[in-house]
């Protein structure tokens, strides 16, 4: 028979250092879950951040090929384009006075072609900036869309620019050569 | 005595067992929540892929241009109208892809205030036809985008011979004009009277489609009830006549400065803006066109052109 008074005298020191060992090994644990955590936690960052900019980089892909395309096509679109109001239906020409009465509405096409400005410039023959006015018209070299300063890239297209002119009591269709430049903001 | 050896299993191990599921769970969960994620962004970089491919539809020729495109994978495309967003209206295209057998669903949707596409709900397919034809109202008003699904066939029986020309000239593989050709599984378009899917009245300026009626002025319109579906028309037409009431008044204000340069056209174009305003539904549009076809009679006889 186990004598009681003895086990008595051993058993709580036996089990206090098992306590302290156990107690040690789930301190291990936790580190080591803790740490397994942050490492996770890092690499979900990494990986959240690479494809963030990767998102970046398509999205300023798609404006790119946007805008790209839009320049290409805008002075086709009914807002510039001449029509047959120059004699026939001519491509790539833009219509100077219907851009100038554009200017007057533009506030209505707020985003309407997803792009941050517009511009419209004579480039011959080589004169000294002028930018368009109610009341300097025609007499200018630069069409502006919207007058707020621009930070972005541009892509720009080589038009006709036509516009009536006064000659005596009459009047007659004069166009010059012009580029189209569509500005978009980069991400 | 009882047997009481069992699993022993000391708290150290409960302890890892019990946090290491967590973590595995929310490692299974990040990477399903990541993957869906994906798959979202990748439909929404379709969609805007598409509507930015329509752009070299839309040109200054006034004849049909016709385009197709091929998706990887099968794929839906819902192309729905929002004529209450701005001035303008817009229009937004979203996309299901076929991701490992199932759906991927997204409510991603890219919008483009300039664009017009007529097409039914939803179309399904991996080739997808696209034609345009300008819209003159009596100027440009903008080029309407026709978008069907190669799967789904269109047979035109009884039309007038421009419209048979304009379609043979098309070359698009889904539309068929000779009876001899007509698929099996078709969507019959007659313009004569007949069982058909599509019912044109020409002459009385409708298409019937669907028990619904959808009324239209030139063959822009026409084509625009045939592909499409009725709310889609009823919408985009009303955005059609908000952009038309913009140039109705920017025609305006350019006949005012042209007027300088002694170019007078004298076209009542407030009284017509005053028409797109007030447009309801496709019934006005019978309406409006009569002012519409004086004013570009008058137009084309100018000694001014303001179009």
């Amino acid at each position: 028979m186990v004598k009681r008074e003895n086990n008595s005298y051993h058993l709580p020191l036996r089990l206090g250092k098992l306590k302290d060992k156990g107690q040690v090994k789930i301190q291990q644990m936790a580190f080591m879950l803790i740490a397994l955590t942050i490492f996770f936690v890092l690499v979900g960052l990494f990986v959240l951040g690479f494809n963030l900019s990767k998102i970046k980089g398509t999205a300023n892909e798609l404006e790119n090929k946007n805008a790209l395309f839009l320049a290409s096509k805008l002075a086709n679109s009914p807002e510039f384009s001449c029509g047959n109001s120059f004699g026939n239906n001519k491509l790539s020409c833009i219509d100077l006075d219907k851009v100038m009465a554009l200017k007057e509405n533009i506030e209505d096409y707020d985003r309407f072609w997803d792009v941050a400005n517009i511009e419209i410039q004579k480039i011959y023959p080589v004169e000294e900036e002028i930018i368009c006015t109610k009341g300097n018209y025609p007499n200018c070299n630069f069409i502006k869309l919207r007058e707020k300063e621009l930070s972005g890239v541009d892509l720009y297209n080589f038009v006709s620019l036509c516009h009536k002119e006064k000659q005596g009591e009459n009047f007659y269709d004069k166009c010059e050569i012009g580029r189209l430049m569509v500005f978009y903001e980069k991400n | 005595m009882k047997n009481k050896k069992g699993i022993e299993m000391s708290f150290t191990w409960l302890f890892g067992i019990v946090i290491g599921i967590i973590i595995l769970a929310f490692a299974i969960y990040a990477v399903t929540k990541f993957m869906s994620e994906g798959d979202s962004l990748q439909t929404a970089k379709t969609s805007k892929e598409i509507g930015i491919l329509l752009n070299p539809l839309e040109t200054g020729f006034e004849t049909s241009q016709t385009s197709s495109f091929v998706m990887p994978v099968e794929t839906r495309i819902y192309a729905s109208c929002d004529n209450l967003t701005r001035i303008f209206g817009r229009q937004l295209i979203s996309v299901e892809q076929k991701s490992f057998g199932k759906w991927t669903e997204t409510d991603l949707q890219a919008s483009f205030p300039n664009k017009y596409i007529f097409s039914e709900k939803g179309i399904e397919g991996k080739k997808f036809y696209v034609f345009s034809k300008p819209f003159e109202f009596p100027f440009k008003v903008a080029d309407l985008i026709y978008m069907t699904s190669s799967e789904d066939n269109y047979c035109f029986q009884g039309m007038n011979s421009d419209i048979e020309r304009e379609l043979k000239n098309l070359g698009q593989g889904n539309i068929f004009v000779e009876e001899e050709n007509f698929l099996e599984e078709c969507i019959l378009i007659c313009f004569d009277s007949g069982n058909c899917d599509v019912k044109v009245n020409y002459d009385g300026g409708f298409v019937e489609k669907n028990k619904k009626r959808m009324y239209f002025e030139g063959d822009a319109l026409m084509f625009a009830a045939i592909f499409s579906n009725y709310d889609n028309y009823e919408c985009e037409l009303d955005r059609l006549m908000k952009r038309a009431s913009s140039l109705a008044q920017i025609y305006n204000d350019k006949a005012n400065l042209v007027v300088i340069s002694n170019c007078n056209s004298n076209l009542d174009l407030l009284g017509l803006k005053l028409d797109f305003d007030g447009f309801e539904n496709s019934n006005n549009i019978s309406r409006i066109y009569i002012n519409v076809e004086e004013i570009g009679d008058s137009n084309r006889v100018a000694e001014c052109k303001l179009w």
